[in-house]
């Protein structure tokens, strides 16, 4: 395994240079003491940690897994070490409410250190991501006196935090679950939940003295379907009056799973047996209050592609690099960046890694202008954008990152498939962020049916709007790139139209379709890669090497990659007669 | 794991129905005894043996794994009973020789009892299939007197063989092979070297291992042309008690196929025997390197067939969500996920890339039962059309095997990425078979380079010759109207995406390596729509006879228009892809693939 290297002079140029994200920064109330330097400070502490503390506990992580005995979970050796590291440098409040101890950082900024802590070890960065997603829910959605009890010390890491959403019959379809949470004869505020809940990652384990589940239950009389799910708080160990450990709760994990990957990370079954809880929002809002996290728990785990991603592809750098195999020109033995063919691996990692760092970037800070922006215009396009980028990010970002980590493991031929360099284990990790967190496939009828239908195309039109007007007609791309935008917006009302007489085709189009507008979002944002690269060189940056190679990995994205778009739109075209010509006994 | 079930209807719609196997086996000597009759029965026994004895041990078999001891290597429980089973069901001497025990059936067959076995257990298949590499290498280079007292041995079962090639310092470039071979008075050989990833290189299944080595002579010239083959079995063949100086070294950790041992060997003052002459070891090993590789083809179909298998069951059964136009089933409590256009996406590309792959794996095994035709003018033209074909097989095969797999997974959510169902380690199987084997980049080179261009497209006009005279035929055909008229311009645009790629490599080289991988893959999709208009021809016939199996033929006609409409744009795209060039892949300094 090599040692990671955060690519941090690419996240500078992205932020920076390309979305000079920082100069929005300044002008918002909240981070108006928040510039560059900072910024930069707290970046080459996370890319320390990441790559010293962190990235060591990934393969022992992998080989050791999770232990299950009576009930109690066991981490992976060294893990509660990494993880005392990383709460004491304060990682768990970044991002987090200053009112209650978090240190307000926007999500731009903190998206920077997902990636690294992603590409250091998915399965560790689990922990502290439920927890962080776990205190967004119940920041904006839990009263006062809750947040005071809960988020200081779930922002201090003392205590995790988890989501329970899914049962052994109830995944994508949460309309049909069977949680059962009773009103509390005692006391009205809390409740008495009980129930059973699989694939709750970070469910049980050692790391922190408490652990606060976040349960969708239905209370009695509820409606049916989505609209009787409520939300509660469900702490492992009841908090006593001082808000220290009381006694335990009805709380149990009743197995842990075998994963194809992810092994570090424990996947429990739990059971809930009149366990004490707090609603948290309505009732029968919890599946909305589980929405308003949802985005910015989508953008995190399409991060989680791009990590795993990242670190296939700087393992198969630095192989192809000093691997002898073959032949030069000139008849000598060369290494494996002489061949064609490994280039290609090599590049098509390289320009959908970089075309992915600066759409997670771009799409964080969308969520900052909704979250800091006094402006309501601003606040309202950045949220109508946040809507639709949000299950592209999510599905794309991770379908990309699981093609570029079988492509890094490609590169190291019988290697890659071994344990010794990390590249098989990275294929085994990456693959859970393609289905977890509402599948791809839900990702791309959120897309279609939710976002693009819903108001007849006009999210799509702020989007091609706001990508028009940063082009640069003099860029060599400016012109495919106008093309390609248009042909979206042709694909776009030609699927709005078509699928008013046949809703079948939602489904049928959606996952080529949330292809097509990526893959437009990516050449756009080569282009502004490539033109503020040029920009750079024209006024005698320094950094030749690094910005030539903008400028090369832009051709290299649209010649080589861009073209998977019109064959994407064929498909779509193509419509889903396809699909239901076949009865069900012709499977 | 799903139970496997041996698809053998949609194996007998390929074989008798597309490609008309039982006229092929009346035209050649190995096909006299094997009429349809023979054939059914062989494949159901074959289908029985799989369903019942491998497919139960394969999740076990990769909890399990292998192990090494101080008394060698231990395979997982039952692989050894499963192995005795079939050595004593005559399995391994099926389409070998007959003047060395073999059955004499035509190899095509054993490429369907391959398929068969590779879907219900590959880790199991492969200890069978490593044997068949040193068959190979035996049938066609060994002496007479190798043949009496190894050959006979492997066929029967008895042994099991391995191909001990790769090393730790070179894979695809055999060229910098260091182990050593050193000439005895006696006329053998010593063999000193390390060799790594040798699948079935040591285990528990059998009396005696036959290790096929590549070495080098001292004073042999550089690179692949100081080669040469050895036969270094773990014991000497009138002591298999006492060691020959072979042992594993360690077993590797994998990502998949862990029933099977992937072994580092170490050879040390080991007794060997030439094969072939000096210096010639890497063109022995290339006269059946078409074969090899459709056997790793295979792999790909397999996983696809159990990626499909285990999915569509789930898909029927699954409860979850409402169909977008209205509930399907009213009185359930959600639709099956089968109602819901993503899902059935997820199933159908898999269905389409599986089929269609099966159609072309046996049409190359049908080529190659022809190599063996008394008909010289035959065997060249089979030669040409199959050393087109296998790179296409293997790397097509097995990069659609994964998709295939990694679909299958998804259709089951988060369940398939447990290892309860079975779904996650048909996905770490299927992955290797890109990688060994000569990986899809290497097979690609083959294919472009080798294969075309250096033939000026002589190996590849072999077989658009047959697309362009089907799409003559069948022009006026009103049941193919769909598929004819896009057949005709995707064979005509291959021909000429061809001439364009050999204009430009000509110019330079580079755009060979650069052009290759796009290249294989248009060429897969070329070929399975080809097969897919034949199928659908075959299904509409077969209905206007008036069979009575009308789901079965309407659903290859079903799935031959998504394939058209939604699979086969992928193959512009590659086109669009290999036509920019070489330069925005070759023009970067290497400095520009920064490490940060």
């Amino acid at each position: 395994m090599i040692e990671y290297k955060a690519p941090l002079s690419d996240m500078r140029f992205i932020m920076y240079d390309v979305l000079q994200i920082d100069q929005q920064w300044q002008q918002w109330q909240a981070l108006a003491e928040l510039d560059s330097d900072t910024a930069d400070a707290i970046l080459t502490e996370g890319a320390k940690l990441a790559a010293q503390v962190i990235t060591p506990l990934n393969r022992s992580g992998d080989e050791t897994g999770c232990e299950w005995v009576n009930g109690n979970v066991t981490t992976p050796k060294r893990y509660a070490e990494g993880y005392q590291q990383y709460i004491q440098g304060g990682w768990s409040s970044l991002g987090g409410n200053p009112e209650f101890g978090g240190m307000g950082m926007p999500k731009a900024l903190a998206a920077q250190f997902d990636e690294m802590i992603c590409s250091a070890s998915l399965a560790f960065s689990l922990y502290p991501c439920l927890t962080a997603g776990a205190c967004l829910a119940i920041d904006a959605h839990a009263d006062d006196s809750i947040k005071a009890t809960f988020l200081p010390n779930m922002y201090a890491g003392i205590w995790s935090g988890t989501m329970c959403l899914t049962e052994p019959h109830a995944g994508s379809d949460l309309g049909i679950i069977r949680t059962k949470a009773i009103p509390n004869a005692d006391s009205n505020d809390i409740y008495r939940i009980s129930g059973t809940k699989i694939f709750i990652t970070g469910g049980e384990h050692d790391l922190t003295e408490n652990i606060i589940h976040l349960v969708l239950a239905k209370l009695p009389n509820a409606a049916a379907g989505a609209k009787g799910i409520s939300m509660f708080l469900v702490p492992k160990y009841w908090l006593n009056e001082d808000g220290s450990n009381g006694e335990a709760n009805g709380v149990s994990c009743g197995a842990i799973e075998h994963k194809m990957g992810i092994n570090g990370s424990a996947t429990c079954v739990m059971n809930f047996d009149d366990a004490k809880g707090y609603l948290i929002g309505e009732a029968g809002k919890g599946l909305n209050a589980m929405f308003t996290m949802m985005n910015y728990e989508r953008l995190l785990v399409g991060i989680q592609g791009l990590g795993c991603a990242e670190m296939s592809y700087q393992t198969a750098l630095s192989y192809a690099k000093t691997r002898l195999q073959g032949q030069d020109r000139d008849g000598n033995l060369a290494n494996l960046l002489n061949h064609g063919d490994v280039r290609r691996m090599l590049l098509n990692s390289k320009v959908m890694n970089e075309a992915g760092r600066a759409f997670s970037t771009f799409v964080a800070h969308q969520l900052d202008r909704v979250k800091y922006s006094d402006n309501t215009t601003d606040k309202a396009t950045a949220s109508q954008l946040v809507a639709f980028l949000t299950p592209i990010a999510k599905a794309f970002l991770t379908d990309i990152g699981f093609e570029n980590c079988v492509l890094g493991q490609q590169v190291l031929g019988g290697h890659g498939y071994v344990r010794e360099w990390g590249q098989e284990q990275l294929v085994r990790d990456a693959r859970i962020a393609q289905i977890y967190e509402g599948t791809n496939g839900i990702q791309a009828l959120d897309l279609v049916g939710r976002k693009l239908l819903a108001d007849k195309g006009a999210v799509l039109t702020v989007l091609t709007n706001h990508m028009r007007d940063s082009i640069d007609p003099k860029d060599s791309f400016a012109h495919i790139l106008t093309t390609k935008i248009e042909q979206l917006e042709q694909l776009s009302q030609w699927l709005i139209q078509s699928a008013q007489i046949q809703p079948e085709l939602i489904n049928s189009c959606s996952v080529e379709y949330l292809n097509c507008v990526a893959y437009v979002i990516y050449a756009w944002l080569w282009h502004r890669m490539d033109k503020t690269a040029t920009a750079l060189l024209a006024q005698g940056n320094e950094e030749k090497n690094f910005l030539q190679a903008k400028q090369h990995s832009a051709t290299y994205y649209f010649k080589h990659i861009l073209p998977r778009f019109d064959s994407s739109a064929l498909i779509v075209m193509n419509g889903s007669e396809a699909y239901f010509t076949f009865n069900e006994g012709q499977f | 794991m799903p139970a496997y079930k041996a698809p053998l209807r949609d194996i007998q719609f390929v074989r008798n129905e597309v490609l008309n196997y039982p006229a092929h086996y009346s035209t050649i000597p190995e096909g006299q005894d094997a009429t349809p009759d023979m054939v059914d029965a062989i494949l159901q026994e074959g289908a029985k043996f799989c369903e019942q004895v491998l497919s139960p041990i394969n999740q076990s078999g990769d909890k399990e794994g292998c192990q090494l001891g101080d008394h060698g290597v231990t395979t997982p429980s039952g692989f050894k009973d499963a192995y005795q089973t079939y050595v004593a069901g005559g399995w391994p001497s099926l389409s070998s020789h007959s003047t060395y025990g073999g059955q004499g059936l035509p190899s095509s067959l054993g490429i369907v009892i391959s398929e068969l076995m590779g879907g219900a257990n590959w880790s199991w298949s492969m200890y069978p299939g490593l044997s068949h590499g040193a068959m190979n290498t035996l049938e066609a280079h060994g002496s007479d007197e190798q043949k009496a007292t190894y050959l006979t041995k492997l066929i029967s079962g008895e042994w099991t063989g391995t191909m001990c090639l790769t090393e730790p310092h070179c894979g695809t470039d055999l060229g910098l092979l260091k182990t050593k071979a050193t000439p005895q008075t006696d006329g053998s050989y010593r063999i000193n070297g390390t060799k790594i990833f040798i699948s079935a290189g040591e285990h528990d299944m059998a009396e005696n291992i036959v290790h096929i080595v590549l070495a080098r002579l001292p004073n042999a010239p550089e690179g692949t042309k100081g080669i040469s083959l050895f036969i270094v079995p773990r014991h000497l063949p009138n002591n298999l008690f006492e060691p020959n100086g072979v042992s594993c070294g360690a077993l590797e950790h994998k990502m998949g196929i862990h029933g099977n041992a992937t072994c580092v060997m170490n050879f040390d003052d080991a007794t060997g025997f030439l094969i072939g002459s000096e210096n010639k070891g890497l063109n022995c090993m290339f006269t059946f390197m078409n074969v090899a590789r459709i056997g790793t083809g295979i792999q790909g179909l397999a996983h696809g067939e159990i990626a499909y298998q285990g999915a569509v069951r789930y898909a029927k059964d699954r409860l979850q969500m409402r169909a977008l136009s209205g509930a399907k089933y009213p009185d359930k409590a959600a639709d099956p996920i089968i109602v819901h256009p993503d899902i059935r996406r997820m199933l159908l590309t898999i269905k389409s890339l599986t089929e269609g792959s099966r159609a072309l794996l046996y049409y190359a095994a049908q080529i190659a039962d022809l190599l063996h035709s008394d008909d010289e003018e035959v065997r060249e033209q089979a030669d040409l059309q199959l050393s087109f074909l296998t790179p296409i097989v293997k790397a097509f095969i097995t990069e659609t095997g994964f998709e295939s797999a990694n679909l299958g997974l998804q259709c089951y959510g988060g369940h398939g990425y447990i290892s309860e169902w079975g779904m996650e380690q048909n996905v770490r199987d299927a992955r290797i078979a890109m990688l060994y084997e000569g990986t899809t980049g290497i097979q690609a080179l083959d294919l472009l380079g080798r294969k075309v261009l250096m033939t000026q497209g002589q190996t590849m006009r072999t077989f658009t010759k047959v697309i362009h005279k089907f799409c003559q035929a069948e022009q006026n055909n009103p049941a193919l109207q769909a598929f004819i008229p896009a057949l005709t311009d995707l064979n005509k645009k291959w021909g000429d995406l061809t001439m364009a790629v050999g204009m430009k490599a000509m110019k330079n080289p580079e755009e060979v390596g650069a052009a290759a991988v796009d290249y294989l893959m248009y060429s897969g999709y070329a070929c399975l729509a080809y097969f897919w208009a034949q199928m659908a021809g075959v299904a509409q016939q077969a209905l206007n006879d008036g069979s009575t199996e009308v789901d079965f033929y309407q659903s290859k006609i079903a799935t031959a228009v998504f394939y058209y409409q939604r699979i086969l744009p992928r193959a512009a795209m590659h086109k669009a892809c290999l036509e920019s060039g070489c330069s925005n892949l070759l023009d970067l300094p290497e400095s520009y693939l920064a490490e940060f």
